[in-house]
């Protein structure tokens, strides 16, 4: 019998403000899955498109983008930046089929905690609901395949 | 006197009296339907110049080639509205100072030859003004509506289909003059950011960064769509990237040179419906 499936997600988050925030979920004893695999950067300005691109090439099954809420940036604009690169590189990956439920975007502070645990278990559930990302993945398993000539 | 004419006779006078050291313009290619750049430096090359509608290429790259205008001095060029809009980009990226470039502009309107008056890249404003207000090629827009209206697995295979054709021989990269980085993202090898084997997989990142990076800096001059060998779709892509920034942010491409660049600029009510 086969594993029900789990799915991997990737978040990037910021250091000042939704790291902090999953750092409150915690301490304060909320659950959400465990599916979740932080990367925690700086800002979400220094969130290269090209993360989410490797987080795919790595087989994940959805990405998370989050940060500070506008006007809260430590670095005072650096997820202005950031949203405007997310809402050009998001209409690409529309463009392309890579499908929107996929990547995920938001703004969480270093007081929303609930936020969130709310948010991961959300995210998680449609994800799991969406199944593996089998399309990219076997653009993946190409990679893997011995030559034949 | 045709206008080729009257084309060589400026170019002539141009290098003669020392306004440029050099003129970047068309020759007859290895076809007598194609054109290839020419560079001249004597005005009596002037009449190996060929300007008539054949001219497709958008010339601007060359005017970030090394050496090129470090001396100060003036260069000459012959380009169509999408190559000025290049150089106003390629000035408001801090890549030339606009004041160096003496623009030789010309159109092509219906397959025929047009005269463009003016010289230096505000003298062109209002034109570009209204290339914004009429961009639309319907042939390509049906395509483009006929993409959106897919379900995103049947979008996926469509590109999957186009992007598994790549032979990796950056012909696309080569020709545009937006791409000028001394070292590419895909050269780079640590890390590693796109999979430089001929798998699909590395073809799709490949052709999605290279939209990306082009996103509200391409003029839709179709060089990388006449320079592909295996003919993907490549001005399609770029054209829906065009109307996003469009769309979202109001910005079109090369209207000033010193518009600011759109990924490097930002107001603070830009839209983030997407946003939870």
């Amino acid at each position: 019998m086969s594993e029900p499936f789990e799915p991997k997600i990737v978040a990037f988050v910021c250091t000042y403000c939704t790291y902090a925030g999953a750092d409150l979920a915690g301490t304060s004893r909320l659950k959400y899955p465990p599916n979740i695999r932080m990367v925690r950067l700086p800002c979400t300005g220094r969130i290269s498109p090209m993360f989410i691109l490797k987080a795919l090439q790595k087989g994940a099954d959805g990405v998370l983008v989050s940060g500070c809420h506008p006007g809260d940036c430590h670095f005072t604009h650096g997820n202005y930046h950031a949203r405007r690169r997310w809402t050009v590189f998001r209409a690409l990956l529309n463009f392309t089929g890579i499908p929107l439920e996929r990547i995920r975007f938001s703004w969480i502070s270093a007081a929303e905690g609930v936020k969130f645990a709310e948010l991961i278990s959300s995210l998680t559930e449609d994800i799991r609901k969406l199944g593996p990302f089998d399309q990219y993945k076997a653009m993946i398993h190409e990679t893997e395949t011995p030559v034949s000539l | 006197m045709s206008i080729q004419e009257q084309y060589r006779k400026r170019a002539a006078e141009l290098l003669a009296s020392g306004e440029v050291k050099i003129i970047i313009g068309y020759g007859a290619g290895s076809t007598p339907d194609r054109r290839r750049a020419l560079f001249i430096r004597s005005a009596d090359d002037a009449s190996l110049l060929h300007v008539d509608a054949a001219c497709d290429a958008n010339l601007s790259g060359y005017l970030v080639s090394e050496g090129l205008l470090s001396d100060r001095k003036k260069v000459g060029i012959f380009l169509r509205p999408e190559g000025i809009r290049s150089v106003n980009i390629l000035a408001a990226e801090s890549q030339l100072d606009p004041l160096q470039i003496v623009i030789i502009g010309f159109n092509v309107e219906n397959g025929s030859l047009a005269a463009l008056q003016g010289s230096g890249v505000n003298d062109f404003s209002s034109l570009i003004s209204t290339l914004k207000e009429s961009r639309s090629t319907p042939e390509e827009q049906a395509l483009i509506e006929k993409i959106e209206g897919m379900t995103p697995e049947e979008r996926f295979a469509f590109w999957q289909a186009e992007f598994s054709k790549c032979i990796k021989c950056y012909a696309c990269r080569q020709v545009c003059p937006m791409c000028y980085c001394k070292r590419c993202i895909v050269d780079n090898n640590q890390p590693q950011w796109v999979h430089t084997s001929s798998h699909t997989l590395g073809n799709f990142e490949w052709n999605l960064v290279r939209a990306f990076h082009l996103s509200g800096r391409c003029v839709e001059c179709g060089g990388c769509d006449r320079a592909c060998p295996v003919n993907i779709p490549l001005r399609l892509i770029n054209r829906r990237m065009a109307q996003e920034v469009l769309d979202a942010f109001d910005h079109f491409s090369g209207m000033s040179h010193t518009q600011e660049p759109v990924l490097a600029s930002f107001k603070k009510d830009d839209p983030e419906t997407f946003i939870l």
